[in-house]
């Protein structure tokens, strides 16, 4: 797909993932042991062969640029073929951050227009599917589209999404993003095929008004005006909006590990060289129904959980239903149920974390938190001994003293 | 380009007695502990003594072995004045031949060694397990001011014939020298290790092969002694020449062995994660609902729904239900079916045992094998095949 030019959406931070996104954004949070979310969209575009893609990045986007690298993992790497981060610039009139993700793309649409590209495919970086794009673009041509948007079917009708009106022909005949009252079950995958000339008047305009985001502002002004049609994407889709959604959609991996196992999925393992490092993980202990990065040393139990490289898991330590990011250390007897684990985490021995409370849920996120995982953000340091109750959120800049912090709690 | 000292390393060997192992790759290119493969402890030990220029003489299919260095990334060997070279044989105007020998590699690429006009140059070989900081090495060649130095290690005086033998005086200087001797005067045994001088290696180099001379322990060491300073630095740390198979598999046991002395880790030792994409392209490791896992190194992709014991597996390695593996060292992307047992066995890449196939602890026999089962690269064992009967040697299955 020569012809065709990606746009990655990375650059968002979203709240709603609480301490992940602290430090990173969206895009760059591990998943399902060692891949990044951004893998699941360079993967697609990698098998569909698209040869340029730029990422569209503003939020702290140093994890994300490490993680690219020089986008050989993804075999964007060659005199016709590469990837770029586009971070924001200052221009002689063009200056400021991205006010949107419609505005990020117009920022660069110089980019655009050094490839001139006949097609511009812009994709965001936070959903979990496999697609090959070709079967997108076969449709737009037949259909003979300016604008095609993807759509998946949702059981539950929750208010996340931005959702399509699409008839038998294709054509959408309605969006709207974030109803309280969804039209259809057919969400939003955030991918758009625009022909590139199209693309670039309909951002001119959009220049132009106060608000700048593709699905809020750019689709539904399309509805009528333009050929615009609905893809229905009928695979295996996912997306992690909150902190709960995302602990589900790493267990489900567990589960459907089958169907995942199938997929290409590509991802940057030796990001700063540290993977060439890690030696072969080292069981000695207990583990079942489990995912294991490499470079992981297990003397204790592991059960029903997710372990990226490099995790170390001391004698008659306890991990269940958890999912622990690179590096982290589980010192003796501790004790951890239901955590989400940032990188760089130092347990203490015999500390117990998120074993009781469950019932109680986060005071300050009460309805992002209370189911009863526990987080903990980057390097945070729990002293031996510490209890944690379930739903606490402790950010990477807290200093815990209690030793005891009661269920449903924020530390900062 | 000026540099103190560059490394030469011999990774030609073509490992006969490691059989089908070696069969289609050169001896430092076997896969060992998981992910690495055996000549990743001279490359890490080179880069981590800070040399950062190599030469890595092949000869023997090269080809796993050249994809495996690649650009020397990995070991950080890459950069406007690190970098490492694959040194192949070649025609040029006056030589143009095979390699010989060791030492003739070394003597067809003195042109090489100029280009850097080093003082010293320090020749290793590709096929060892061990640890070793060169740098003390070279501070000690400093101080005896020699004109060469062999790595020495001691071994039990029965093994002392499979080596080139060194006796030393209280100087530690080398006054006699024995490839392979049948009595042995000593049990101090050449490592393949040598530091030299770079202008009485190139004197020693053209001398020999005026001569004929094409190997280091034969022909150049027995030339040097009485003309030049030749000193034994004795190395008393783990050190495995993992030449034969019992070797080789009692080195990757020794992994799981924290008091053997073999330690990855520690020892600094990295690998290339990236030849044609292995490590990235794998899942995770999963361990499923019932599986067992007891001291055993699991490299990424590995699927394991049975139960692996004191084992080495490889990348993608493929362990289902009810199968058991023990004492073994598994290669890349090999399949064990359900229900079958495999006990003692070395399986090289993507090899698949049908299911329950008996593969048992050979017997031991006399002539001091351990009784491994060998599995060939790609081989299909079919379902319920057996491999247990009395065998005085290793079996090999092709």
């Amino acid at each position: 797909m020569t012809d065709v030019l990606g746009m990655i959406l990375a650059g968002g931070r979203v709240d709603e993932l609480l301490t992940l996104t602290e430090k990173r954004p969206k895009a760059a949070v591990p998943i399902f042991g060692i891949y990044r979310f951004i893998d699941f969209v360079l993967t697609n575009m990698m098998i569909s062969e698209i040869d340029n893609v730029g990422v569209l990045s503003q939020y702290r986007p140093y994890s994300l640029m490490r993680h690219i690298g020089t986008g050989e993992h993804w075999d964007f790497i060659g005199r016709k073929r590469g990837v770029r981060i586009l971070p924001p610039y200052k221009g002689i009139k063009e200056s400021d951050w991205y006010k949107g993700t419609a505005d990020a793309v117009y920022q660069n649409i110089s980019y655009i227009e050094e490839f001139n590209p006949k097609y511009v495919l812009v994709a965001a970086a936070d959903h979990i599917y496999q697609m090959d794009y070709r079967l997108l673009y076969r449709y737009h041509i037949e259909k003979d589209a300016d604008v095609t948007v993807c759509f998946t079917m949702v059981r539950e009708k929750t208010p996340w999404f931005g959702y399509g009106i699409i008839d038998k022909e294709g054509h959408l005949l309605g969006y709207q993003e974030k109803p309280k009252e969804p039209p259809s079950n057919w969400v939003s995958m955030t991918v758009y095929l625009f022909k590139s000339d199209l693309l670039k008047e309909i951002l001119k305009e959009n220049a132009g008004q106060d608000s700048h985001e593709f699905g809020r502002d750019v689709i539904p002004g399309l509805i009528g005006k333009t050929r615009i049609y609905g893809y229905k994407f009928k695979d295996l889709w996912a997306y992690a909006r909150t902190i709960e959604m995302y602990y589900t959609t790493n267990m489900e991996y567990l589960k459907k590990r089958g169907i995942l196992r199938r997929w290409i999925l590509r991802t940057n393992l030796v990001e700063g060289c540290e993977n060439q490092d890690r030696i072969p993980t080292r069981v000695l202990g207990d583990v079942s129904n489990s995912v294991i990065g490499n470079g992981c040393v297990i003397y204790g139990t592991v059960r029903n959980s997710i372990l990226s490289p490099g995790v170390f898991v001391e004698k008659n330590a306890i991990v269940e239903n958890s999912i622990i990011f690179h590096n982290t250390i589980i010192q003796r007897n501790a004790h951890l149920e239901s955590v989400i684990c940032d990188k760089n985490v130092n347990v203490g021995e015999s500390c117990s974390i998120g074993t009781f409370g469950a019932e109680v849920p986060s005071r300050e996120f009460s309805e992002l938190l209370k189911s009863g995982i526990t987080v903990l953000g980057k390097g945070v340091e729990v002293p031996e001994g510490t209890k944690i109750g379930a739903n606490t959120v402790v950010y990477s800049t807290a200093k815990i003293i209690d030793k005891e912090i009661p269920p449903g709690s924020t530390l900062r | 380009m000026k540099k103190e000292i560059i490394a030469m390393l011999l990774a030609g060997g073509v490992g006969s007695r490691l059989g089908i192992l070696a069969k289609k790759r050169a001896k430092p290119a076997i896969p060992f502990g998981g992910i690495y493969r055996i000549i990743d402890f001279t490359m890490s030990n080179i880069a981590n003594s800070d040399i950062d220029v190599v030469g890595v003489l092949t000869q023997y299919k090269p080809l796993s072995l050249m994809e495996h260095i690649d650009n020397g990334r990995p070991w950080d060997l890459f950069g406007r004045t690190r970098l490492v070279e694959i040194l192949p044989p070649k025609t040029g105007e006056e030589i143009s031949d095979w390699y010989k020998g060791t030492s003739d590699a070394v003597y067809q690429n003195l042109g090489f060694i100029e280009d850097f006009s080093p003082e010293l140059v320090l020749i290793v070989s590709g096929d060892h397990i061990y640890y070793m900081n060169y740098k003390e090495l070279i501070f000690y060649h400093k101080n005896k001011n020699a004109d060469a130095t062999i790595c020495l290690i001691k071994v039990p005086f029965e093994q002392a014939g499979n080596f080139g033998i060194a006796c030393v005086n209280q100087d530690d200087k080398i006054i006699d020298w024995e490839e392979k001797p049948k009595m042995p005067r000593s049990n101090l045994a050449s490592m393949g290790i040598y530091l030299f001088n770079k202008e009485v290696l190139k004197e020693m180099l053209i001398d020999s092969a005026k001569r004929g001379g094409v190997d280091f322990a034969r022909d150049i060491i027995p030339l040097m002694l009485g003309k030049k300073r030749v000193f034994g630095y004795e190395f008393s740390g783990y050190w495995r020449d993992v030449g034969t198979i019992d070797a080789y598999w009692s080195a990757n046991m020794d992994l799981l062995n924290p008091e053997s002395g073999l330690n990855i880790e520690k020892w600094g030792i990295k690998t290339n994660l990236s030849v044609k994409g292995e490590i990235g392209d794998w899942p995770p490791i999963y361990i499923g609902r019932n599986a067992e896992v007891k001291n055993s190194l699991i490299s990424q992709g590995c699927e394991i729904e049975g139960t692996v014991v004191n084992s080495v597996l490889s990348p993608g390695v493929k362990v289902e239900k009810r199968a058991l593996v023990r004492d073994s060292v598994i290669f890349h992307g090999t399949i064990i079916r359900r229900d079958s047992v495999i006990e003692r066995a070395i399986i090289d890449k993507d090899v698949e045992i049908g299911e329950k196939v008996l593969i048992r602890k050979q017997k031991t026999g006399a002539d001091l094998t351990t009784g491994i089962t060998v599995i060939g690269k790609g081989t299909k064992i079919p379902s319920q095949a057996v491999a247990n009967k009395s065998l005085n040697k290793n079996l090999f299955i092709l």
